[in-house]
């Protein structure tokens, strides 16, 4: 067992990171050793970056142990960027979070400066003095050319700085530099953000930590109206909202909520978050409160105003919509289903019922013209066919009876066989083949039932299953 | 003066309600007395007081049921064991594409909703899209849930009812759930009628028990016709067009009654079976051996009468 992290206190009386827990143990007999847990730590810094969704929404995860906020455009929210420091630093030590901050105009300069220096914002003008006096590993670089450049003696970044540009790439390579010049704010380094930024969005923080249900709703509503604003100014209407519920413990909530049809009206995007946190309920601790609720629209579509005719004919799609929304808020998005069909012999494949996906297709879809189609199919079907056992007259012939879920029926009249081939470019070629054959039993139900396989070219005997049963 | 007035109401009110309870068998005189007293207070919403009815085209049973199948409200469909929920979803969903067609002929193309119980789907099937298209029914405007518990599915149940768009709403639930008992059918026929949109609760391998429903139909599988060749005779041993053997076990008028129908999916319309063909069909319904445990508890024409006219059954849930 070896030593992988290390608090203050425990760096301060002097183990290392890489030494045998025995050894620390000799050193320090009170030591406290955890078993590392690399996964609960990664879930950790996600929940922190989370969290710090509160200063800006482009927050990127910089390895295990990190994180990049760029909070372009926001510092002055918060009181400027000291204030905003002290702020990050002062909750998180709230939180029980050890941590070290630094504010720069590149990220480079930022992980050097909170890692290995002590400042907190530093003027763009003073990146070459305070990166001077900072060890070369501060550079993000990896681990052999920190030796290398160890061994030559440029064991800071100032030696660097002083030393010419051409031979330094040529012995380093060009990531040397390129971290050099990142660091220093000349070449651009871009961030990618953990989560895409919502296009629209709205928040309010509470003095009082918030409790109720009813007030959360409430507030949806206000926010929802805020939201609408600026979606009514680009034209848009919003298909998948977010509602992010920061508590006070640090913890954040996202409830999610789809639409069925582009919304911009604050009482349906309300009702969304009704049904949704009906749903989550359980799940949602309010615990000692939310302090933040914010609204973010993460998909929206074109929605064009609709002028209401007077022709009388009620427009169904938007009750319907608003039906699907609230069903699928409460039972997630996959419980409504439509028919599909393919094209394809196998009945299983032939047709189904899938997730709801489109609305005004139910409703613009062609209806059936003319007389019903004459294929003669089950009503329902069994998910997967039930063996049953069967015996017939003739080895290809329809069965005489059958024993069903320990009941035995006599067959009346017999249809078919109707022979359907499994499909080889899906299924193989070794596939049985399906004889299908409609029976009705004395009593007059109808069943489904096939044979699967083929006598002496396929299987020597013969399998039977009940697949469906008909009107 | 004003007291009286609020008596007067009252009374009308609570006439009204005793008329509509009984369901078009008197509503004549209650608007005959309402339209007498000019001085009264009258309500804000006020309906025709004919009930709207979409009939089956076959007399002995429209009569049965006082013109038709109602076009808002509850009606309820059972089989008695799971191995008949083939036939009983056939006449369910021939209602629904009865429905689906009286709406298209007024120019919607309306869905179905289909609400159906996980359980009940598990143990009697899904339903199969291509046979529900062959069946008659817009299969592409079929909606399904399938809702884990009951509460669910009533909740889902309720939610569909206060949207008009449907042409009707199917509720399959198996078995007599506690949590649907007769209060909650009260509150489905309430909101059904009050959302003007046909509701059929599909009890699966259900008892019979007190309901709010105007109809209650129990379906029991029976022989099909043999299909007819072009020259007008039949084919001997086919397996024709679906047919049901239909009993009327609730209704407000007249005593049970039962009838063999015939379900004709390109014309999409019920044909009775031809008398003698019912009456063979009768005999066989008869079981031999009475004490069946399988047999179906709705067989009534066999059991001795109980004195007195039965009101309520005890609650099967």
């Amino acid at each position: 067992m070896r030593l992988v992290a290390l608090d203050t206190l425990a760096e301060r009386i002097g183990l290392k990171r890489g030494q045998g827990a025995a050894e620390a143990r000799a050193m320090c007999p009170a030591l406290d050793v955890i078993v590392a847990d690399p996964s609960a730590d990664q879930a950790f810094l996600e929940g922190l970056a989370d969290w710090c969704d509160r200063y800006t929404p482009l927050v990127a995860l910089d390895g295990k142990d990190g994180l990049f906020l760029d909070i372009t455009g926001c510092a002055h929210l918060f009181g400027g960027e000291k204030a905003l420091v002290s702020d990050v630093l002062s909750r998180l030590f709230a939180l029980g979070v050890e941590a070290r901050a630094t504010i720069s105009s590149s990220a480079g300069l930022s992980w050097a400066a909170s890692r290995h220096g002590h400042a907190d914002v530093i003027d763009p003008e003073e990146a070459d003095r305070i990166l001077a006096p900072l060890p070369v590993a501060a550079l993000r670089l990896p681990a052999e050319t920190v030796a290398a450049l160890e061994r030559v003696g440029l064991r800071e970044i100032g030696d660097l700085l002083k030393a010419p540009r051409a031979p330094l790439a040529r012995r380093f390579g060009p990531q040397l530099l390129l971290r050099l010049d990142q660091a220093r704010g000349r070449v651009d380094e871009p961030l990618s953000p953990r989560l895409p930024v919502p296009s629209f969005s709205a928040e309010r923080r509470f003095a009082e930590p918030l409790q109720d249900e009813a007030y959360i709703l409430e507030l949806t509503r206000h926010l929802a109206k805020d939201v609408r604003a600026s979606l009514e100014r680009q034209g848009e209407g919003g298909r998948l909202f977010e509602l992010l519920l920061f508590r006070v413990d640090g913890r954040v909530f996202r409830v999610q909520a789809h639409a069925a049809f582009a919304l911009n009206d604050a009482g349906r995007i309300a009702a969304l978050f009704r049904e949704r946190l009906q749903a989550v309920h359980d799940d949602l601790d309010a615990g000692f409160g939310f302090e933040i609720l914010r609204l973010a629209v993460l998909r929206s579509e074109r929605l064009d105003p609709a002028q209401q005719d007077f022709s009388g004919v009620p427009d169904e799609s938007q009750p319907l919509a608003a039906f699907v929304d609230k069903v699928s808020a409460r039972f997630g998005p996959d419980c409504l289903m439509q028919a599909c069909f393919a094209e394809s012999h196998l009945p299983e494949r032939a047709g189904g019922f899938f997730p709801l996906r489109d609305v005004a297709a139910l409703l613009d879809a062609p209806g059936l013209e003319g007389g019903a189609f004459p294929e003669n199919r089950p009503l329902r079907i069994f998910a997967h066919p039930e063996p049953v056992e069967a015996t017939a007259e003739v080895p290809e012939g329809p069965p005489r009876s059958f024993n069903w879920r320990k009941t035995r029926y006599r067959v009346a009249r017999a249809e078919g066989p109707e022979r359907i081939a499994a499909e080889w470019w899906i299924d193989g070629e070794d596939h049985p083949t399906r004889d299908y054959f409609r029976v009705e039993d004395q009593e007059g139900r109808r069943f489904w039932l096939f044979r699967e396989g083929l006598y002496e070219r396929e299987v020597s005997s013969a399998r039977w299953f009940m697949h469906g049963v008909f009107a | 003066m004003a007291e009286n007035a609020v008596q007067r109401q009252t009374i009308l009110s609570l006439r009204e309600s005793i008329a509509r309870i009984e369901n078009g068998c008197s509503t004549a005189v209650v608007p005959a007395i309402r339209d007498a007293d000019r001085a009264g207070f009258r309500r804000g919403r006020e309906r025709a007081p004919d009930r709207q009815v979409m009939p089956f085209g076959i007399a002995s049973l429209d009569d049965v049921l006082k013109g038709g199948l109602p076009l808002e409200g509850l009606v309820e469909i059972r089989n008695a064991e799971t191995r008949d929920a083939g036939a009983a979803a056939g006449f369910v969903m021939a209602l629904a594409v009865l429905y689906q067609q009286r709406r298209k002929q007024k120019g919607h193309l309306a869905p179905v909703l289909w609400i159906s119980q996980a359980l009940a789907a598990r143990e009697a099937g899904n339903p199969y899209a291509p046979g529900l298209r062959s069946y008659g029914l817009d299969a592409e405007r079929l909606l399904f849930v399938s809702a884990g518990k009951v509460k669910d599915a009533l909740w889902i149940a309720e939610t569909a009812l206060s949207v008009p768009v449907f042409a009707t709403i199917v509720l399959e639930i198996r078995g007599n759930p506690a949590s649907l008992a007769l209060s909650e059918s009260r509150r489905l026929h309430v909101k059904a009628r009050a959302g003007q949109v046909p509701l059929l609760l599909f009890r699966q391998a259900g008892e019979e028990e007190a309901s709010s429903a105007f109809f209650r139909f129990q379906v029991k599988p029976a022989p099909a016709g043999e299909r007819p060749l072009p020259d007008g005779s039949m084919l001997c041993g086919s397996v024709g067009h679906p047919s049901f053997h239909l009993l009327v076990e609730k209704n407000r008028a007249s005593a049970p009654h039962d009838i063999f129908l015939e379900w004709n999916a390109h014309d999409r319309r019920f044909y009775p079976l031809d008398e003698r063909r019912s009456a063979a069909l009768q005999a066989i319904d008869q079981p031999e051996d009475p004490g069946d445990p399988l047999s179906a508890s709705a067989g009534r024409s066999c059991r001795a009468e109980p004195l007195g006219r039965l009101l309520a059954f005890a609650r099967a849930s």
